[in-house]
């Protein structure tokens, strides 16, 4: 544990999450223009296929469930054992608030 | 330079039409998150990017040597009569003045509203800007609206209806420069044949067909009969739509917001109850080890206590056995000095004999003897009956805590069968000590009755010897 560790966390960790933090809204980013030129290619073909959107907008979701819990890992300090943890909790009750 | 330029709208549409896109996803996101889908919405959505995407294309094939003379593109004429720099200003052969550039600078944005009330003018009204760049050489490249990207690029966390104002839309943007153009078209319109150029095309075009398909909603109008006030309502139901679109799209952003806040409380929630949960089941464990603890001492003290009685019962037993043969041997002597017939051919009181004056005398002193050794036991027995006693009643106290330590065990726990054991061992102890304590009576009796007795047979055998 460093001297400007904050908590359970190192320095390194917190690099690593802020990282992380970023390829997760370079992602959020990519993955939302191919959801708009997914619709847009089902609006030029004049039908709305939402299985399929619902689909890449829950990729979306994940990907915001993600960077949620790093944020949170950041602001809390927490090691990452610590957030695995957290996230293996959090996988337990799956609910798919689009379904 | 125009090349340059061109290069720096065609990547300000590209990232224009990035950002559209990234919009039109997070739209599709919110109805996702709300599971409320309207096809209407995408559609337009979808619409918006595709004519961004449009007008890149038109721009990349403005790229290429030139664009056909004929073809009715009043947008890109319209836009290119709005130089952003003074270098356009030379190109097209103005003065070298501020003017020009006030002239060609965009207005605010209350005369663009203004300018698309009118917007049947601009089918017969082409660029006025050609009157003004005929001496020029022909400029086919496309000038970049260095504004439209710019003001309509909007932020990725909102939704494309909702950073674009309407009036800054490129196509807008052109609508109002066709529509400025229209007040001047009389004046452009003698030298516009003149103009190879593609403002001279649409000049010679008047925009008899509609714009180019990046035109969008200025294309409608131009479709759409020449009536102001349908194009008023189509500017204004347009206008709504957006306005709605923003509307649904903060609302959704908003609702995914609270779900996220929501979500963060109940993992909150759910932390927290873990915690509890943990410190139960640790608490839980320690009562449970405190519960064991408590047994294995209780047993070890059963065991010793009844290691401690088995060993009272036999140093007890073997006493009981010393006294009965101490008692015998009493009895026995006992009979001995009274039970002694005197002998057939003995001689009468009143002269003994010497011989048995000496026997009666050494049976005197054995019979004291006897008596004293007696005694001597019986002290003896006293003292380890004193003894057994203070053992017997240490065992007591022993049982009492074994069964005041067994009471304060949880009521839970199952000890029923401990104090009735206990309770047997004590009696039977008790019963033990009875049984030893009458014998010690007798033993007592005996041999206080044995001094008294002793008299007669101190003289029986006086008797029965003589």
């Amino acid at each position: 544990m460093g001297i400007f560790s904050r908590g359970g966390q190192s320095g390194r960790e917190r690099r690593a999450m802020r990282d992380h933090l970023d390829e997760l809204d370079e992602m959020r980013r990519s993955e939302l223009g191919e959801l708009g030129k997914m619709t847009v290619e089902m609006a030029q073909e004049g039908r709305f296929d939402r299985a399929r959107l619902s689909g890449q907008a829950a990729e979306v979701v994940k990907i915001d469930r993600e960077a949620d819990l790093i944020a949170r890992g950041l602001e809390e300090g927490l090691s990452l054992e610590e957030l695995e943890d957290l996230a293996r909790r959090e996988a337990e009750p799956d609910t798919d608030p689009g379904k | 330079m125009r090349k340059g330029a061109l290069k720096k709208k065609q990547r300000q549409l590209e990232e224009l039409h990035l950002d559209r896109r990234e919009a039109l996803g997070e739209l599709v996101l919110g109805m996702y998150v709300q599971g409320n889908w309207d096809d209407n919405l995408l559609a337009r959505g979808a619409a918006e990017v595709s004519e961004v995407r449009r007008e890149l294309d038109f721009l990349a094939e403005g790229e290429e040597p030139r664009r056909p003379a004929d073809e009715p593109s009043g947008e890109h004429t319209a836009e290119h009569d709005f130089p952003a720099t003074g270098e356009y200003t030379a190109e097209h052969d103005l003065p070298a003045t501020g003017e020009h550039t006030a002239e060609h600078v965009l207005r605010p944005p209350g005369d663009h509203t203004a300018e698309h009330l009118l917007p049947s003018h601009r089918d017969a009204a082409p660029d006025p800007k050609p009157a003004e760049k005929e001496p020029e050489p022909p400029t086919v490249a496309p000038t970049p609206s260095a504004t439209a990207p710019v003001t309509t690029a909007p932020t990725p966390s909102a939704t494309a209806p909702v950073s674009r104002p309407p009036a800054d839309s490129p196509t807008e943007i052109k609508a109002a420069k066709a529509d400025q153009s229209t007040k001047r078209d009389k004046a452009a319109e003698p030298k516009k044949s003149a103009k190879p150029d593609r403002s001279d095309s649409k000049a010679s075009v008047p925009k008899a067909t509609p714009a180019g398909p990046a035109a969008g909603q200025a294309a409608e109008a131009a479709v759409a009969p020449a009536d102001p006030l349908d194009e008023l309502t189509a500017k204004i139901d347009a206008g709504e739509r957006r306005a709605r679109t923003a509307a649904e799209a903060a609302r959704a952003a908003l609702k995914t917001e609270s779900r996220t806040e929501l979500t963060a409380i109940t993992e909150d929630v759910a932390a927290e109850r873990k915690k509890l949960d943990t410190a139960l089941a640790a608490a839980a464990a320690a009562i449970t080890a405190a519960e064991k603890k408590a047994a294995a001492a209780e047993a070890k003290l059963a065991r010793e206590s009844a290691a401690g009685r088995e060993a009272a019962a036999v140093w007890v037993r073997s006493q009981a056995a010393e006294i009965e043969a101490d008692a015998a041997l009493a009895a026995e002597l006992d009979r001995d000095g009274n039970v002694i017939p005197p002998p057939p051919g003995a001689k009468p009181e009143g002269d003994p004999d010497p011989v048995l004056a000496a026997r009666v005398s050494s049976l005197e002193a054995e019979l004291a003897a006897e008596k004293a050794a007696k005694t001597e036991a019986l002290i003896k027995a006293e003292a380890r009956l004193k003894e057994i006693e203070a053992s017997a009643r240490a065992a007591e106290e022993r049982v009492t805590a074994a069964e005041a330590a067994a009471a304060a065990v949880p009521a839970d726990k199952p000890v029923e069968a401990a104090p009735a054991l206990h309770r047997t061992e004590a009696e039977a102890r008790e019963a033990a000590v009875e049984w030893l304590r009458g014998q010690i009576g007798a033993l007592r009796k005996e041999l206080s009755g044995a001094p008294s007795g002793d008299a007669k047979p101190d003289d029986t055998p006086k008797a029965g010897d003589s």
